[in-house]
């Protein structure tokens, strides 16, 4: 069976999550733990890095669908970065990049939330 | 020994001996008494017979019962104590009867008569049980048949107590004593072995040390007594062959029970290591057993704490299975959950500090909470329990009030914790194949509604050749495609892929199946269409799933096709040779509910050229894998097509389909497979569309 892998650094206010493997419909409920798990301590910025993900599938999308607005209501956001061609091919196809902030790299993403705090203030 | 006669039932042998008895008491009471040999040998003839008949009755009687030797012993005991009893009696009260006549004096009236006959008769009536009792004693677990030397002893008794018949000449005495030696040795020699004594667990031997002890005092003391005066033996008088053979049981008596007395005393010391050991044997063979026998998993676990308490001698057991990460309590033998739990997470939070690869020792001092547990446990053991390499749990027992566990515990546990990782993991395999069943149900059931959403045929347009092939992969992946006859000169089409598999999809499936075919009816764009079926399916669809869409009309008067996309693959446009990827904007269908679904999807409208073809399909021929798990692609699919563009929609789509098969044979379909291409061959006249409309005006159905 193909490895998946959910793994979450914190930057303080901003969360990132490494993915690596195969995300599918077996392996999907161990990134939902994580998300859930950030949204217990009250982590709602999330950045998701995609640079070790090997392949995602219809499931493994519904997952950023299922906590993508639990994070907005609470004032944060999901952004993905650093995705594969492939990967965001399959993104881009179902239209992604219209719900969801895509960025080329992590730091990138994770400035965006630090501008948009700073902006807050 | 074959002492049955099999013809008599056992109350036709009662009678025998009720008839036996009547006669040796009218014999008794009518003939006058003598000391003739004439007469004492019928006397003791019709005794022989009865205590005979007796015997043969009581022998199936006993037969009837479960023999243990623990209460034969304590019947023994009773009828000593009876026959103790009685001639403690015989010596004081009878004697104030014997006065009247010194020598002869049951012989004389019919209430004496009626008195010795008694108390002769309960003699008798005891000597054959505990006779019999020996016999069933010494044939008690005994390994091979060794009948022959009883039966040679009993013959023996037989020719002592007959040869008191020659007493009367002294010089025949001699064969009286050789009879009673010899019988002496064979009991002596049938004495030594007591086998069944090994069998019996160490509380009883400890009661049988104290019976044997006493019944052996007994028997000596009713030998002493009633030889000791002899001219009110009343026995004697009734029957000297009876007389001997109470002596020769009294001395049989005596001597078993003084060595059986012995035995058990030299057995008390191993006892407890013979009692574990037995222990062991049946619950390992009760345990083999379970193991074959698929049980659930709460019985199995109780049925392991508690053998798990037996064969380690503990007070308390029970299992910390591994569950969600954490240890949790199962099977708890003799222990509240509380404190099972509590020493469980004890045990948890320390495992690091034991090797917990095979029993360990624990000793509850150090535990901080010792004070919290409502027993007083003060050492535990634990077991890992492992199945394929991964630890599965934990076997944990406990002693209360600082008994300690030894090595042999250890060793027990260690045996044990393999059989019982095995029984569970058993039970585990059966409860997965249970689910597996029920999924390969379920699964047959989506594969039926999806086999009846899909259209059963294509339909037949002269100028369009429409090829479909569907290929469902094993778990039923959710894809779908259709149809739709508008009108005279609209064609609509569909293809979509729910998110997810199983009977799930299906249901979305049949549901987007739903949707599409009467929004097809009212509403005439391709966008309109998906806009309203993404409002629709706000209602029904979970947060995780969506469906990936495309939707298009092909207008066969005005010779375009119109083409929204929500989601989906793109749809290839096949034209001179070269391919191309439309990809109108558009989110899929259930991501989104706001008017930014509506803003952002497209919709594009092309004029079709003839040999044009459109190719619909979903991501299972792209993403189908080879066993190095590379994807098909869409560049060789693109290769594929543009190599076989001349060629019409079915011969395209097989070689497609042929390809993908070819390049995925090691490994198993994963997805879906879906493709539908159609080919547009209507020829067009350069300056003749109103002639084309004037004269093919006809539906071409």
């Amino acid at each position: 069976m193909a490895e998946f892998n959910a793994s979450t650094k914190d930057l303080g206010e901003v969360s990132v999550i490494y993915l690596q493997g195969y995300l599918d419909a077996h392996t999907a409920p161990s990134l939902e733990n994580t998300f859930s798990n950030l949204i217990e301590k009250g982590k709602y910025c999330t950045v998701v890095n995609f640079t070790e993900l090997a392949y995602i599938s219809s499931a493994g999308l519904g997952v950023f669908m299922a906590f993508i607005e639990k994070m907005r209501e609470n004032n944060g956001d999901i952004k993905l970065s650093s995705m594969s061609d492939k990967v965001y091919n399959i993104f881009d196809l179902l239209g992604f990049p219209l719900l969801y902030e895509i960025y080329k790299t992590e730091d990138e993403a994770v400035n965006k939330f630090i501008e948009s705090k700073n902006l807050e203030k | 020994m074959k002492f049955d006669i099999p013809a008599l039932k056992i109350n036709q042998k009662f009678q025998t001996f009720i008839v036996l008895s009547i006669v040796l008491f009218g014999f008794k009471l009518f003939a006058p008494g003598s000391d003739s040999i004439t007469y004492l040998l019928i006397d003791d003839l019709l005794v022989g017979l009865t205590v005979a008949a007796f015997i043969f009755y009581l022998m199936d009687w006993i037969h009837l019962k479960k023999i243990n030797p623990l209460n034969l012993v304590m019947n023994i005991g009773i009828f000593t104590a009876v026959i103790f009893l009685l001639i403690t009696f015989s010596n004081t009260i009878l004697r104030g009867l014997a006065t009247e006549n010194n020598l002869y004096f049951p012989k004389t009236g019919f209430i004496s008569n009626l008195v010795v006959f008694a108390y002769s008769f309960i003699i008798l009536g005891s000597l054959s049980y505990i006779f019999l009792a020996f016999r069933e004693l010494y044939s008690l677990k005994q390994k091979r048949d060794i009948n022959t030397y009883f039966n040679t002893m009993v013959v023996f008794f037989i020719l002592a107590s007959y040869s008191t018949l020659l007493q009367q000449s002294s010089d025949l005495l001699y064969i009286k004593d050789t009879f009673f030696i010899i019988s002496i040795l064979l009991i002596i020699i049938n004495s030594i072995k007591i086998s069944w004594i090994a069998f019996i667990v160490k509380k009883e031997k400890k009661i049988l040390l104290f019976l044997s002890i006493i019944i052996a005092i007994l028997f000596v003391s009713n030998l002493v007594k009633n030889s000791g005066n002899n001219n009110a033996n009343l026995l004697d008088q009734f029957s000297p062959a009876l007389n001997q053979f109470f002596n020769i049981i009294g001395i049989y008596g005596a001597i078993y029970f003084s060595i059986l007395f012995f035995t058990t005393l030299f057995h008390i010391p191993t006892a407890e290591a013979f009692d574990r050991k037995a222990q062991e044997v049946t619950s390992l063979q009760y345990f083999s057993k379970l193991i074959t026998e698929v049980l659930d998993f709460d019985d199995l676990v109780k049925t392991i704490t508690d053998i798990a308490s037996k064969i380690s001698n503990a007070d308390a057991a029970w299992i910390a299975w591994q569950e969600n990460g954490g240890l949790k309590s199962v099977g708890n033998n003799s222990i509240g959950f509380l404190d099972a739990d509590l020493i469980t997470s004890f045990v948890a939070e320390n495992k690091n500090k034991y090797n917990l690869n095979e029993t360990v020792f624990i000793s509850m001092d150090k535990f901080q909470k010792k004070s919290q547990l409502g027993e007083s446990f003060s050492n535990i053991t634990v077991s890992p329990l492992r199945a394929h390499n991964e630890l599965k749990g934990y076997l944990l027992t406990g002693k209360k009030n600082n008994f300690l566990f030894d090595d042999e515990d250890k060793n027990a546990l260690d045996t044990f914790s393999d059989y019982a990782s095995i029984a569970i993991e058993n039970s585990r395999l059966f409860e997965e194949s249970i689910i597996k069943e029920r999924l390969e149900k379920e699964l047959d059931v989506a594969r039926e509604v999806q086999r009846k959403i899909l259209p059963s045929k294509n339909p037949n347009y002269e100028g369009l050749s429409i090829s479909t092939v569907f290929i469902p992969a094993f778990e039923v992946g959710g894809d779908y495609y259709d149809f739709f006859e508008i009108d005279k000169y609209t064609f609509g089409f569909v293809i979509a892929d729910v998110s997810g598999k199983g009977i799930s999809a299906a249901f979305i499936m049949a549901e987007v199946k739903g949707i599409f075919e009467s929004l097809s009816k009212t509403i005439k764009t391709p966008k309109n269409i998906l806009i309203k079926a993404n409002e629709i399916l706000q209602r029904t669809l979970d947060r995780k799933n969506f469906v990936s869409a495309a939707y298009g009309f092909i207008d066969l008067k005005n010779e375009t096709i119109l083409i929204s996309r929500a989601g989906h693959c793109p749809i290839i446009l096949l034209r001179d040779n070269s391919i191309e990827n439309l990809r109108p904007s558009g989110i899929g269908l259930g991501l989104n509910f706001s008017d930014h679904f509506s803003n952002t999807l497209e919709e594009i409208k092309i004029d079709l050229k003839e040999n044009d073809i459109i190719v619909l399909y979903t991501d299972g021929i792209t993403e189908a894998k080879n066993k190095l798990l590379e994807d098909f692609g869409s560049d060789l699919f693109e290769k594929i097509l543009i190599e076989n563009c001349d060629k019409d929609a079915d011969d395209i789509s097989n070689k497609v389909i042929r390809e993908v098969t070819l390049f995925s044979q090691n490994h198993p379909q994963h997805d879906d497979i879906t493709l539908v291409i159609l080919k547009w061959k209507q020829k067009l006249k350069i300056d003749g569309e109103k002639e084309w409309q004037n004269s093919t005006l006809q539906p071409k159905i």
